[in-house]
């Protein structure tokens, strides 16, 4: 692999069937990420990124093309062979969070880690260390409930990072904040990029977050984009 | 182990709910386990045993049957004659007495006797679950018969029956007869059978009965009118069938017994012609009501495992993301189901045990000789087995449909 990029989308489309109607959503897509870059994906709705973060995550498969993170193609692995990768090498952070509301935050991020062959110990030691990370370690027995917005968006962003995956994919991580929580969900991100090397997609409308990525790339009509139309962004 | 915690949280998540569904497994499991105690006590009652058969012999034409009591041991030797012939290893005789305690004021629960009049020593041997007590109770027994033995005006009361008559081992108590007009036996408690099978039945010394109705002769110079029909049931015990076949043939081909005739037949099968009376209704339970039951507690539970998947389709599309199988997914619901249903069909079902074995003595359900019935040991377990089973199937559909959920869909809906 001379290719420096960890993610790599060649050629990718997607369409749907509505009846008769076929819808595409990516037209012949293709975009390289490079290993420890934060990079933002912006367009106006149903331009296609969520379902371009969506492949590359391996929670959908591309109708044409090939998807490949690291030296594996997520475009080929079956269902349960993609939740295997997914658990061990992508961490995703929703833009309204989706913790467990029956489990505390240390249940949370514990989460994923269940799914490995760990001891509880290894699991605890894990756990902590991401809950400190993201400066919730004193509100590990916390539910949901008992947090506010931004502090479940940290719990999220724990359980993203606590099996150290390769990529980090967020789908508006401060759409459902205020500006004081997003902002300092943002802070987190570019220190999860800069001091433990994750590269990082992010979807996000808000051109304001969107400048705290190295590179920001734009789609629109499920095609990528230069100039971004800027009609598209106004209201950001 | 990981995932217990999880499946134990998720039933905590809507208290009430899983409230209600424990409850209505609760009680359903309860009934169940009433309808299959009854229907399964009466099912060992009227198979056949492979030894120690127990065979009853009543008159052969009439019900009920009254047989002199001059038959009574011709018969309890089998009808023996000659030194070939097979001879019961034990036997005894039942002379009903149907009193009740106050003269003249009607015949009420709180009055009302009935009593086997028979040898008392044959309460420990030939007495169906007296001849297999524990230690304590059978010596508890064992001092009640001695007693009888001295005395023999001593009567053993039923605990049930005992509390109903507002009296104590000790008390004295004069029966007049219901069945034996104009026949009063007056009886000292010298016991009570231990709960269960005979609590509300007596037993007095036959001795007495028939010492009574020759008073009664000498009294009014005439016998009593039952005099020469005392005697309703005769039981013999003989080691196997065969011996029991020939014990039959020589009782059916006894001369003896010619005016009135007798028949010989099993208990098993003694007891199954009486319950012929009750086919339809034993019928509806065992193949109607008790699988109904079943199917509305698979129901209940699949009515609730549905509800909370159809809630929860973001969280599990959450445990899809995040790595988890669709299978693991499919089992954490199932897990669910399933520890909900074993731990409230294994509460319901040990706790109508004990409650009904040792607080209510058995089940109250009068039908043919029995009273009430106790729950069997089977229960221990019969509630785990039942809620695993309708837990499952109930859980099963709802479960499955989580492997098909699209993470792509449903955040697609959230977004």
């Amino acid at each position: 692999m001379t290719d420096p990029s960890i993610v790599r989308v060649v050629n990718v489309s997607r369409y749907f069937k509505r009846g008769t109607e076929r819808v595409n959503v990516l037209n012949s897509l293709d975009l390289n990420v490079p290993e420890g870059q934060f990079l933002a994906l912006m367009g106006p709705s149903g331009s296609g990124k969520t379902t371009l973060l969506n492949l590359i995550a391996g929670l959908d498969t591309p109708s044409e093309g090939e998807i490949w993170v690291g030296d594996r193609c997520v475009s080929q692995m079956s269902e349960a062979q993609l939740a295997r990768w997914r658990n061990a090498h992508v961490g995703f952070v929703f833009q309204f969070y989706h913790l467990l509301p029956v489990l505390s935050a240390y249940e949370n991020v514990e989460l994923p880690l269940l799914l490995l062959p760990l001891t509880a110990k290894k699991r605890r030691e894990q756990v902590m260390t991401a809950l400190e990370l993201v400066g919730l370690k004193d509100r590990n027995s916390h539910l949901p409930s008992q947090l506010s917005g931004g502090q479940q968006q940290r719990v999220g962003i724990a359980r993203a990072i606590v099996t150290d995956p390769t990529l980090i994919v967020a789908d508006e991580p401060t759409g459902d904040l205020d500006a004081k929580s997003a902002h300092e969900i943002l802070d987190l991100l570019n220190v999860l990029q800069r001091a433990l090397n994750k590269t990082i997609l992010m979807v996000t409308h808000d051109l304001r977050a969107a400048r705290r990525a190295d590179r920001i790339q734009h789609l629109d009509k499920g095609r990528l984009v230069d100039q971004p139309d800027e009609e598209l962004y106004e209201a950001g | 182990m990981k995932f217990f915690m999880l499946i134990l949280k998720n039933l905590r998540r809507n208290m009430l709910r899983s409230a209600l569904t424990s409850a209505g497994v609760m009680v359903l499991v309860f009934v169940i386990t009433l309808i299959w105690s009854i229907l399964g006590f009466l099912d060992t009652v009227t198979s056949e045993k492979t030894s120690n058969f127990k065979g009853i012999v009543t008159e052969k034409w009439s019900i009920p049957s009254q047989m002199p009591f001059s038959y009574a041991d011709t018969l309890e030797n089998g009808a023996a004659r000659e030194d070939t012939d097979i001879k019961p290893i034990d036997s005894m005789t039942w002379q009903f007495f149907i009193g009740t305690t106050e003269k003249g004021k009607g015949f009420s629960l709180k009055t009302f006797v009935f009593a086997f009049c028979m040898e008392p020593k044959k309460l420990l041997t030939m007495m169906d679950e007296l001849d297999s007590l524990a230690p304590a109770p059978k010596a508890e027994l064992e001092k009640a018969v001695e007693a009888m033995e001295q005395n023999r005006q001593g009567i053993i009361i039923g605990q049930k029956r005992l509390a109903a008559l507002e009296k104590r081992v000790g008390d004295r108590i004069k029966i007049f007869g219901v069945n034996y007009r104009d026949l009063e036996l007056e009886c000292e408690i010298v016991g009570t059978f231990p709960l269960g099978r005979y609590d509300n039945n007596s037993c007095i010394n036959r001795d007495y009965l028939n010492a009574s109705l020759d008073a009664y002769k000498a009294n009014q110079g005439k016998p009593h009118p039952l005099a020469n029909k005392t005697m309703n049931l005769v039981w013999v015990k003989v080691p196997d069938r065969e011996s029991f076949t020939q014990v039959s043939e020589q009782i059916n081909n006894s001369p003896m017994f010619a005016s009135p005739p007798v028949k010989i037949e099993t208990a098993s099968s003694g007891v199954a012609n009486f319950l012929a009376a009750y086919k339809d209704l034993l019928t509806i339970l065992r193949w109607a009501l008790a699988p109904s039951i079943i199917a509305t507690l698979a129901v209940v539970i699949s009515n609730a495992i549905s509800i909370s998947v159809r809630e929860r389709r973001k969280e599990m599309a959450v445990l899809k993301v995040i790595g988890f199988q669709p299978n693991q997914i499919m089992f954490l619901v199932l897990g669910e189901a399933i520890l909900l249903g074993v731990v409230a069909g294994s509460i319901s079902s040990i706790g109508t045990y004990f409650f009904v074995n040792r607080v209510m003595g058995g089940i109250p359900f009068p039908i043919a000789f029995f009273s009430s019935f106790p729950v069997l040991d089977g229960a221990l377990w019969w509630g785990a087995a039942i809620g695993f089973a309708t837990s499952f199937a109930g859980s099963i559909l709802p479960a499955l449909s989580t492997r098909s959920i699209k993470v792509v869909d449903v955040f697609s809906k959230v977004a």
